[in-house]
């Protein structure tokens, strides 16, 4: 399925700048750059590995 | 049309969705699979995200999977009520194609921890599993589907798993979620034809494939013997998708093949290419199948009418007090000798959860999974 440039460009851009990191928590695309630094403070990531808990 | 999609399992993950952007450029990811529950803040949701959710949801390519709701849990509790809430708010904002759950209750104190475990097939667990599935369906009002569990304590679970699923659906005219990895993991656990276990599946139910990869875990009490495990953090192995060629041509109904893999198993170069190449090879699959598929099929999977579910969810005390006991055991034994004892002197001991006939290397796996998973993602 076709989506639009601008969408392909922002998801780019949105996993360029987030630091790869060895742990499931760590790899969570950071919203904004301000929230970051409070995001991992908070003690639940804001999204879970989905399936996979076999 | 009814042509089947290939399609990813695509969460707010880094690793995900830079092994899934190369696809989503050349314009090959027919449909996305979200798992809308394990978002904890969805504020935190960036515009980006939130706009290929709409993109998706506009086309009726957008899939629901959840994974929290515990399906069995033998009390009804305010979490699962805030649980179908929040999905009945998302289903007014994106149009969900259809939504599903897993198979099992949650081991876990509340939600975003613990693990799908497995529950014992009995004229109890049936009906509620049925009251909750009604729930589901109506907080969503799409169809609706329940997926294979991978884990299973013995051999007669393994082959009675379809035809209890099928019971399960089929008030609300649901579909299954035909897992193959899970099949093959439970083809290899108890060294089961997986062409017999596919017969045992009610094929034309099937409206969703998921692919995925897994690992090999060596069991201490039975040595010599490794058992596979559902961790979704490899690449999808030949035999699964062996499984995928057989199978797409049995299930008339099929629209989605969904490839899941968690972010974990996605961090190098060289493991999201390879997943690139697992997609290829999976729409390779789905676009031969689509060339000689009957177009006419299309079963819908709704209801006739929508049911109102009963204000008063349906309750098992006694199958809830036994789940919180096992799950306790299976979080806190420090051995699968310990494990076993406290089981022998528990309220699961000569019940219909037959904790006597459980194979040693598979109840050693279900401490490793709770353990696992017991203090959610940190």
């Amino acid at each position: 399925m076709k989506i639009s440039k601008p969408l392909l460009q922002a998801m780019a851009l949105a996993v360029a700048v987030t630091t790869v990191g060895s742990s499931c928590k760590d790899g969570l695309v950071k919203p904004k750059k301000e929230e970051a630094k409070k995001e991992q403070q908070r003690k639940l990531p804001d999204n879970c590995p989905a399936c996979g808990m076999g | 049309m009814t042509d089947i999609r290939s399609s990813v399992a695509c969460n707010l993950d880094s690793h995900i969705l830079r092994a899934a952007l190369p696809l989503f450029a050349d314009e090959k990811v027919g449909a996305i699979e979200w798992s809308f529950d394990a978002l904890v803040n969805p504020r935190s949701m960036p515009d980006w995200f939130a706009e290929l959710l709409r993109t998706y949801s506009g086309a009726g390519r957008l899939l629901g999977h959840g994974v929290f709701y515990s399906l069995f849990s033998g009390r009804w509790t305010g979490a699962q009520q805030q649980w179908l809430d929040q999905l009945k708010s998302l289903s007014r904002t994106y149009r969900f194609d259809h939504v599903t759950e897993h198979f099992g209750f949650m081991t876990g104190a509340d939600f975003h921890k613990g693990a799908p475990m497995s529950i014992p097939f009995t004229e109890s667990t049936l009906a509620i599993g049925r009251d909750r599935l009604l729930r589901l369906q109506d907080a969503c009002h799409c169809p609706v589907g329940l997926e294979n569990l991978a884990f299973a304590y013995t051999v007669d679970e393994v082959d009675r798993h379809g035809a209890f699923l099928n019971q399960l659906i089929e008030p609300v005219n649901g579909f299954i979620i035909l897992d193959l990895h899970n099949l093959y993991c439970q083809s290899r656990n108890f060294g089961v034809d997986p062409d017999g276990l596919l017969s045992l599946y009610p094929l034309y139910r099937v409206r969703e494939i998921h692919l995925s990869g897994g690992s090999w875990a060596p069991s201490a009490v039975e040595p010599g013997r490794t058992i596979r495990r559902d961790t979704h953090d490899d690449a999808v192995p030949a035999d699964v998708f062996r499984l995928l060629k057989q199978a797409i041509d049995l299930c008339p109904n099929l629209r989605y093949v969904v490839l899941e893999q968690l972010g974990a198993g996605l961090q190098t170069d060289g493991q999201q290419s390879q997943f690139q190449q697992d997609f290829l090879w999976m729409d390779h699959i789905v676009q031969a199948a689509n060339q000689i598929r009957n177009p006419l099929i299309n079963h819908s999977f709704l209801p006739r009418r929508f049911h109102v579910p009963d204000p008063s969810p349906l309750e098992d005390p006694l199958l809830y007090a036994q789940q919180l006991e096992l799950s306790d055991i299976l979080e806190t034994s420090v051995s699968y000798a310990q494990a076993q004892q406290r089981l022998a002197g528990s309220g699961l001991a000569r019940s219909d959860w037959a904790v006597e006939t459980w194979q040693p290397a598979m109840l050693e796996t279900a401490l490793a999974i709770a353990q696992k998973w017991k203090n959610g993602f940190d």
